[in-house]
Protein backbone atom coordinates (compact mmCIF):
# COMPACT_ATOMS: atom_id res chain seq x y z
CA UNK A 1 0.00 0.00 0.00
CA UNK A 2 2.74 2.42 0.94
CA UNK A 3 4.31 1.88 -2.48
CA UNK A 4 1.32 3.58 -4.13
CA UNK A 5 1.54 6.57 -1.85
CA UNK A 6 5.21 7.12 -2.38
CA UNK A 7 5.34 7.15 -6.15
CA UNK A 8 6.75 10.30 -7.63
CA UNK A 9 3.80 12.66 -7.75
CA UNK A 10 5.38 14.69 -10.47
CA UNK A 11 5.88 11.67 -12.69
CA UNK A 12 2.26 10.73 -12.17
CA UNK A 13 1.08 14.14 -13.23
CA UNK A 14 3.58 14.30 -16.07
CA UNK A 15 1.96 11.43 -17.84
CA UNK A 16 -1.66 11.95 -16.93
CA UNK A 17 -2.50 15.51 -16.21
CA UNK A 18 -0.01 18.07 -17.29
CA UNK A 19 -1.66 21.33 -16.57
CA UNK A 20 -1.36 20.85 -12.84
CA UNK A 21 2.41 20.93 -13.28
CA UNK A 22 2.55 24.12 -15.19
CA UNK A 23 0.62 26.63 -13.22
CA UNK A 24 3.26 29.23 -13.98
CA UNK A 25 1.55 32.44 -15.01
CA UNK A 26 -1.78 30.73 -15.67
CA UNK A 27 -2.36 29.89 -12.02
CA UNK A 28 -5.54 28.07 -11.29
CA UNK A 29 -7.23 30.17 -8.69
CA UNK A 30 -9.73 27.65 -7.43
CA UNK A 31 -9.45 28.99 -3.91
CA UNK A 32 -9.84 32.58 -4.98
CA UNK A 33 -12.89 34.65 -5.60
CA UNK A 34 -14.04 35.64 -9.05
CA UNK A 35 -14.64 39.11 -7.61
CA UNK A 36 -11.07 39.46 -6.28
CA UNK A 37 -9.07 42.49 -7.45
CA UNK A 38 -6.79 40.48 -9.71
CA UNK A 39 -9.76 38.85 -11.39
CA UNK A 40 -11.42 42.23 -11.87
CA UNK A 41 -8.21 43.63 -13.35
CA UNK A 42 -8.03 40.81 -15.83
CA UNK A 43 -11.68 41.20 -16.82
CA UNK A 44 -11.11 44.93 -17.22
CA UNK A 45 -8.17 44.22 -19.48
CA UNK A 46 -10.29 41.92 -21.62
CA UNK A 47 -13.01 44.52 -22.16
CA UNK A 48 -10.43 47.22 -22.81
CA UNK A 49 -8.98 45.17 -25.65
CA UNK A 50 -12.50 44.59 -26.98
CA UNK A 51 -13.08 48.36 -27.25
CA UNK A 52 -9.71 48.84 -28.93
CA UNK A 53 -10.51 46.12 -31.49
CA UNK A 54 -13.95 47.60 -32.14
CA UNK A 55 -12.57 51.11 -32.58
CA UNK A 56 -9.81 49.98 -34.96
CA UNK A 57 -12.32 47.96 -37.02
CA UNK A 58 -14.66 50.95 -37.31
CA UNK A 59 -11.78 53.15 -38.46
CA UNK A 60 -10.81 50.53 -41.03
CA UNK A 61 -14.34 50.22 -42.38
CA UNK A 62 -14.82 53.99 -42.62
CA UNK A 63 -11.52 54.39 -44.48
CA UNK A 64 -12.34 51.41 -46.67
CA UNK A 65 -15.75 52.82 -47.56
CA UNK A 66 -14.89 56.46 -48.17
CA UNK A 67 -11.20 57.18 -48.49
CA UNK A 68 -9.32 54.23 -49.92
CA UNK A 69 -10.15 55.19 -53.51
CA UNK A 70 -8.36 58.51 -53.21
CA UNK A 71 -5.24 57.11 -51.55
CA UNK A 72 -2.18 55.73 -53.35
CA UNK A 73 -2.21 51.94 -53.40
CA UNK A 74 0.93 51.56 -51.27
CA UNK A 75 -0.54 53.75 -48.54
CA UNK A 76 -3.80 51.80 -48.52
CA UNK A 77 -2.00 48.49 -48.18
CA UNK A 78 0.35 49.74 -45.48
CA UNK A 79 -2.48 51.35 -43.53
CA UNK A 80 -4.67 48.25 -43.51
CA UNK A 81 -1.88 45.75 -42.90
CA UNK A 82 -0.48 47.75 -39.98
CA UNK A 83 -3.93 47.99 -38.36
CA UNK A 84 -4.63 44.31 -39.01
CA UNK A 85 -1.32 43.25 -37.45
CA UNK A 86 -2.11 45.54 -34.51
CA UNK A 87 -5.45 43.77 -34.01
CA UNK A 88 -3.77 40.39 -34.36
CA UNK A 89 -1.15 41.38 -31.77
CA UNK A 90 -3.84 42.30 -29.24
CA UNK A 91 -5.81 39.11 -29.83
CA UNK A 92 -2.73 36.87 -29.62
CA UNK A 93 -1.13 38.50 -26.59
CA UNK A 94 -4.21 39.19 -24.43
CA UNK A 95 -7.00 36.86 -25.57
CA UNK A 96 -4.76 33.90 -26.31
CA UNK A 97 -2.54 34.79 -23.35
CA UNK A 98 0.65 34.42 -25.37
CA UNK A 99 1.82 37.63 -23.72
CA UNK A 100 1.73 35.83 -20.38
CA UNK A 101 3.71 32.84 -21.52
CA UNK A 102 7.41 32.37 -21.15
CA UNK A 103 9.66 34.27 -23.55
CA UNK A 104 11.15 31.23 -25.27
CA UNK A 105 7.66 29.93 -26.04
CA UNK A 106 6.54 33.31 -27.37
CA UNK A 107 9.56 33.47 -29.67
CA UNK A 108 8.95 29.95 -30.90
CA UNK A 109 5.47 30.93 -32.05
CA UNK A 110 6.25 34.43 -33.31
CA UNK A 111 9.50 33.92 -35.23
CA UNK A 112 8.01 31.78 -38.04
CA UNK A 113 5.22 34.30 -38.42
CA UNK A 114 7.69 37.16 -38.74
CA UNK A 115 9.48 35.23 -41.47
CA UNK A 116 6.08 34.68 -43.04
CA UNK A 117 5.84 38.43 -43.60
CA UNK A 118 8.88 38.15 -45.89
CA UNK A 119 6.98 35.44 -47.76
CA UNK A 120 3.97 37.72 -48.18
CA UNK A 121 6.01 40.64 -49.46
CA UNK A 122 7.99 38.44 -51.86
CA UNK A 123 4.91 36.98 -53.52
CA UNK A 124 2.98 40.21 -53.75
CA UNK A 125 6.03 41.78 -55.36
CA UNK A 126 6.21 38.82 -57.71
CA UNK A 127 2.57 39.26 -58.69
CA UNK A 128 3.11 42.92 -59.33
CA UNK A 129 6.11 42.17 -61.50
CA UNK A 130 4.08 39.62 -63.48
CA UNK A 131 1.62 42.33 -64.39
CA UNK A 132 4.42 44.65 -65.46
CA UNK A 133 6.01 41.84 -67.44
CA UNK A 134 2.79 40.83 -69.18
CA UNK A 135 1.83 44.34 -70.16
CA UNK A 136 5.16 45.81 -71.22
CA UNK A 137 7.48 43.09 -72.46
CA UNK A 138 7.52 42.57 -76.22
CA UNK A 139 5.74 39.44 -77.45
CA UNK A 140 7.82 37.07 -79.54
CA UNK B 1 12.44 19.76 -8.89
CA UNK B 2 9.29 21.53 -7.71
CA UNK B 3 7.65 23.87 -10.19
CA UNK B 4 8.35 26.79 -7.92
CA UNK B 5 11.90 26.84 -9.21
CA UNK B 6 10.88 26.65 -12.86
CA UNK B 7 11.25 30.34 -13.52
CA UNK B 8 14.75 30.53 -12.05
CA UNK B 9 16.10 27.41 -13.74
CA UNK B 10 19.42 27.59 -15.50
CA UNK B 11 19.64 26.62 -19.15
CA UNK B 12 20.83 23.16 -18.25
CA UNK B 13 17.92 22.56 -15.91
CA UNK B 14 15.48 23.89 -18.47
CA UNK B 15 16.41 21.41 -21.16
CA UNK B 16 17.54 18.58 -18.94
CA UNK B 17 14.32 16.67 -19.39
CA UNK B 18 11.54 15.71 -17.01
CA UNK B 19 9.56 18.90 -17.49
CA UNK B 20 8.51 21.33 -20.15
CA UNK B 21 11.18 23.90 -20.98
CA UNK B 22 8.39 26.24 -21.99
CA UNK B 23 6.40 25.79 -18.79
CA UNK B 24 3.29 24.76 -20.71
CA UNK B 25 1.49 21.48 -20.86
CA UNK B 26 1.82 19.16 -23.83
CA UNK B 27 -1.79 19.68 -24.92
CA UNK B 28 -1.53 23.45 -24.96
CA UNK B 29 1.77 23.44 -26.81
CA UNK B 30 0.42 21.08 -29.44
CA UNK B 31 -2.60 23.30 -29.96
CA UNK B 32 -0.27 26.25 -30.57
CA UNK B 33 1.74 24.13 -33.04
CA UNK B 34 -1.41 23.15 -34.88
CA UNK B 35 -2.53 26.78 -35.05
CA UNK B 36 0.86 27.74 -36.48
CA UNK B 37 0.51 25.19 -39.27
CA UNK B 38 -3.07 26.24 -39.93
CA UNK B 39 -1.90 29.84 -40.11
CA UNK B 40 0.51 28.86 -42.86
CA UNK B 41 -2.27 27.13 -44.79
CA UNK B 42 -4.56 30.14 -44.62
CA UNK B 43 -1.60 32.37 -45.32
CA UNK B 44 -0.78 30.40 -48.43
CA UNK B 45 -4.35 30.82 -49.68
CA UNK B 46 -4.34 34.55 -49.01
CA UNK B 47 -0.94 35.04 -50.61
CA UNK B 48 -2.14 33.17 -53.66
CA UNK B 49 -5.13 35.52 -53.76
CA UNK B 50 -2.85 38.53 -53.44
CA UNK B 51 -0.49 37.36 -56.16
CA UNK B 52 -3.34 36.70 -58.58
CA UNK B 53 -4.87 40.04 -57.79
CA UNK B 54 -1.60 41.91 -58.26
CA UNK B 55 -1.03 40.43 -61.67
CA UNK B 56 -4.56 41.19 -62.86
CA UNK B 57 -5.06 44.35 -64.86
CA UNK B 58 -8.43 44.96 -63.20
CA UNK B 59 -10.08 43.53 -60.10
CA UNK B 60 -13.60 43.70 -58.60
CA UNK B 61 -14.18 46.49 -56.11
CA UNK B 62 -15.34 45.13 -52.72
CA UNK B 63 -17.57 48.17 -52.21
CA UNK B 64 -19.42 47.15 -55.36
CA UNK B 65 -19.54 43.41 -54.66
CA UNK B 66 -20.48 43.43 -50.97
CA UNK B 67 -23.20 46.00 -50.70
CA UNK B 68 -26.22 43.91 -49.80
CA UNK B 69 -27.82 43.60 -46.38
CA UNK B 70 -30.46 41.10 -45.30
CA UNK B 71 -34.04 42.38 -45.44
CA UNK B 72 -32.90 45.67 -47.00
CA UNK B 73 -33.73 44.64 -50.56
CA UNK B 74 -31.58 46.41 -53.13
CA UNK B 75 -30.20 49.06 -50.80
CA UNK B 76 -26.57 49.89 -51.53
CA UNK B 77 -24.86 49.48 -48.15
CA UNK B 78 -21.21 48.73 -48.86
CA UNK B 79 -19.33 46.68 -46.31
CA UNK B 80 -22.01 47.00 -43.64
CA UNK B 81 -22.97 43.35 -43.52
CA UNK B 82 -19.40 42.11 -43.32
CA UNK B 83 -18.70 44.65 -40.57
CA UNK B 84 -21.59 43.13 -38.64
CA UNK B 85 -20.08 39.68 -39.15
CA UNK B 86 -16.71 40.91 -37.91
CA UNK B 87 -18.35 42.44 -34.85
CA UNK B 88 -20.19 39.18 -34.08
CA UNK B 89 -16.96 37.19 -34.26
CA UNK B 90 -15.00 39.66 -32.13
CA UNK B 91 -17.81 39.56 -29.55
CA UNK B 92 -17.71 35.77 -29.50
CA UNK B 93 -13.96 35.99 -28.94
CA UNK B 94 -14.53 38.21 -25.92
CA UNK B 95 -17.11 35.82 -24.46
CA UNK B 96 -14.61 33.00 -25.07
CA UNK B 97 -11.88 34.76 -23.04
CA UNK B 98 -14.40 35.36 -20.28
CA UNK B 99 -15.21 31.63 -20.30
CA UNK B 100 -11.50 30.81 -19.98
CA UNK B 101 -11.21 33.34 -17.18
CA UNK B 102 -14.15 31.75 -15.34
CA UNK B 103 -12.50 28.37 -15.80
CA UNK B 104 -9.33 29.58 -14.10
CA UNK B 105 -11.41 30.48 -11.06
CA UNK B 106 -13.32 27.20 -11.08
CA UNK B 107 -16.59 29.02 -11.74
CA UNK B 108 -18.51 26.26 -13.53
CA UNK B 109 -21.69 28.28 -14.01
CA UNK B 110 -19.69 31.16 -15.46
CA UNK B 111 -17.97 28.86 -17.90
CA UNK B 112 -21.32 27.47 -19.04
CA UNK B 113 -22.78 30.95 -19.48
CA UNK B 114 -19.89 32.34 -21.51
CA UNK B 115 -19.48 29.18 -23.59
CA UNK B 116 -23.16 29.39 -24.52
CA UNK B 117 -22.74 32.98 -25.69
CA UNK B 118 -19.68 31.99 -27.72
CA UNK B 119 -21.58 29.16 -29.41
CA UNK B 120 -24.47 31.49 -30.19
CA UNK B 121 -22.01 33.98 -31.70
CA UNK B 122 -20.47 31.26 -33.84
CA UNK B 123 -23.85 30.10 -35.11
CA UNK B 124 -24.85 33.71 -35.90
CA UNK B 125 -21.66 34.18 -37.87
CA UNK B 126 -22.25 30.99 -39.84
CA UNK B 127 -25.81 32.08 -40.60
CA UNK B 128 -24.57 35.43 -41.86
CA UNK B 129 -21.97 33.75 -44.04
CA UNK B 130 -24.64 31.39 -45.41
CA UNK B 131 -26.81 34.40 -46.28
CA UNK B 132 -23.89 36.12 -48.01
CA UNK B 133 -23.12 33.00 -50.04
CA UNK B 134 -26.75 32.51 -51.03
CA UNK B 135 -27.08 36.13 -52.08
CA UNK B 136 -23.92 36.04 -54.21
CA UNK B 137 -24.95 32.73 -55.76
CA UNK B 138 -28.26 34.29 -56.77
CA UNK B 139 -26.46 36.96 -58.76
CA UNK B 140 -24.47 34.37 -60.64
CA UNK B 141 -21.33 33.98 -58.57
CA UNK B 142 -19.95 30.53 -57.72
CA UNK B 143 -16.87 28.37 -58.13
CA UNK B 144 -16.09 28.18 -61.84
CA UNK B 145 -18.51 30.93 -62.79
CA UNK B 146 -17.94 33.61 -65.43
CA UNK B 147 -15.98 31.46 -67.86
CA UNK B 148 -18.03 31.88 -71.05
CA UNK B 149 -16.28 34.47 -73.24
CA UNK B 150 -19.65 35.44 -74.72
CA UNK B 151 -20.96 36.59 -71.35
CA UNK B 152 -22.35 40.11 -71.80
CA UNK B 153 -20.31 42.71 -69.92
CA UNK B 154 -23.42 43.92 -68.11
CA UNK B 155 -23.52 40.70 -66.11
CA UNK B 156 -20.26 41.40 -64.32
CA UNK B 157 -19.63 45.10 -64.75
CA UNK B 158 -21.61 45.65 -61.55
CA UNK B 159 -18.74 44.20 -59.54
CA UNK B 160 -16.28 46.84 -60.68
CA UNK B 161 -15.83 50.54 -60.11
CA UNK B 162 -15.66 53.14 -62.89
CA UNK B 163 -11.88 53.27 -62.91
CA UNK B 164 -11.66 49.55 -63.66
CA UNK B 165 -14.35 49.66 -66.34
CA UNK B 166 -12.58 52.53 -68.06
CA UNK B 167 -9.43 50.43 -68.37
CA UNK B 168 -9.25 49.12 -71.97
CA UNK B 169 -8.18 45.68 -70.72
CA UNK B 170 -11.52 45.31 -68.94
CA UNK B 171 -13.66 44.60 -71.97
CA UNK B 172 -10.91 42.57 -73.64
CA UNK B 173 -11.38 39.67 -71.25
CA UNK B 174 -9.54 40.88 -68.17
CA UNK B 175 -12.87 41.80 -66.51
CA UNK B 176 -14.35 38.37 -67.05
CA UNK B 177 -11.15 36.62 -65.96
CA UNK B 178 -10.86 38.73 -62.82
CA UNK B 179 -14.49 38.07 -61.87
CA UNK B 180 -13.94 34.34 -62.30
CA UNK B 181 -10.72 34.41 -60.22
CA UNK B 182 -12.23 36.62 -57.54
CA UNK B 183 -15.17 34.34 -56.85
CA UNK B 184 -13.08 31.18 -56.92
CA UNK B 185 -10.87 32.63 -54.22
CA UNK B 186 -13.74 34.14 -52.29
CA UNK B 187 -15.75 30.94 -51.93
CA UNK B 188 -12.67 28.78 -51.30
CA UNK B 189 -11.16 30.96 -48.61
CA UNK B 190 -14.36 31.96 -46.82
CA UNK B 191 -15.54 28.35 -47.16
CA UNK B 192 -12.36 27.00 -45.59
CA UNK B 193 -12.72 29.57 -42.81
CA UNK B 194 -16.40 28.76 -42.38
CA UNK B 195 -15.49 25.09 -42.04
CA UNK B 196 -13.16 26.05 -39.21
CA UNK B 197 -15.92 28.06 -37.53
CA UNK B 198 -18.33 25.14 -37.88
CA UNK B 199 -15.89 22.61 -36.43
CA UNK B 200 -15.12 25.13 -33.70
CA UNK B 201 -18.80 25.36 -32.81
CA UNK B 202 -19.04 21.56 -32.64
CA UNK B 203 -15.97 21.37 -30.38
CA UNK B 204 -17.35 24.16 -28.20
CA UNK B 205 -20.60 22.21 -27.78
CA UNK B 206 -18.61 19.14 -26.74
CA UNK B 207 -16.64 21.17 -24.19
CA UNK B 208 -19.91 22.71 -22.95
CA UNK B 209 -21.43 19.26 -22.42
CA UNK B 210 -18.32 18.18 -20.53
CA UNK B 211 -18.49 21.28 -18.37
CA UNK B 212 -22.15 20.71 -17.55
CA UNK B 213 -21.38 17.10 -16.63
CA UNK B 214 -18.68 18.27 -14.23
CA UNK B 215 -15.84 16.51 -16.09
CA UNK B 216 -13.45 19.42 -15.60
CA UNK B 217 -14.30 19.86 -11.94
CA UNK B 218 -13.43 16.20 -11.41
CA UNK B 219 -10.24 16.65 -13.44
CA UNK B 220 -9.28 19.62 -11.31
CA UNK B 221 -8.75 22.19 -14.04
CA UNK B 222 -10.41 23.79 -17.03
CA UNK B 223 -7.48 23.65 -19.40
CA UNK B 224 -9.64 22.11 -22.12
CA UNK B 225 -11.65 25.33 -22.18
CA UNK B 226 -8.39 27.20 -22.63
CA UNK B 227 -7.33 25.00 -25.52
CA UNK B 228 -10.60 25.31 -27.39
CA UNK B 229 -10.36 29.02 -26.62
CA UNK B 230 -7.04 29.15 -28.46
CA UNK B 231 -8.66 27.51 -31.48
CA UNK B 232 -11.58 29.92 -31.38
CA UNK B 233 -9.35 32.97 -31.20
CA UNK B 234 -7.34 31.63 -34.10
CA UNK B 235 -10.56 31.40 -36.13
CA UNK B 236 -11.29 35.01 -35.22
CA UNK B 237 -7.76 36.04 -36.19
CA UNK B 238 -8.03 34.40 -39.58
CA UNK B 239 -11.28 36.25 -40.16
CA UNK B 240 -9.54 39.54 -39.32
CA UNK B 241 -7.03 38.84 -42.09
CA UNK B 242 -9.61 37.54 -44.57
CA UNK B 243 -11.78 40.57 -43.87
CA UNK B 244 -8.83 42.87 -44.55
CA UNK B 245 -7.70 41.17 -47.75
CA UNK B 246 -11.07 40.65 -49.39
CA UNK B 247 -13.11 43.56 -48.17
CA UNK B 248 -10.72 46.39 -47.41
CA UNK B 249 -7.69 46.11 -49.65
Amino acid sequence: MSQHHSHNEEQFYYEGDQSKLYSGIMNHHFNHDLSSPESKTQIGRIWKVFWILLFVTIVEVVVGMFFSHAMPKVLVITFFLVLTILKAAYIVSVFMHLGDERKNFRLMILMPLVLFIWFIIAFLYDGDFWLFMNTTAPMR
Amino acid sequence: MSHATATTATKQNLWGGGKSPFNVSYGKMMMWFFLLTDAFTFGAFLISYGTTRFFSAVWPDPNMVFHAFPFMGHAHLPLLFVSLMTFILIMSSVTMVLAVHAGHYGDRKGVIKWLLWTIIGGICFLSCQAWEWTHLHHIGAWWGSFTDVNTPVSEYAGFFNEKAIANPAFAEGAGLQATHDFYNYFFTITGFHGGHVASGVILLIMVLVNTINGTYDRRGHYEMVEKIGLYWHFVDLVWVFVFTCFYLL
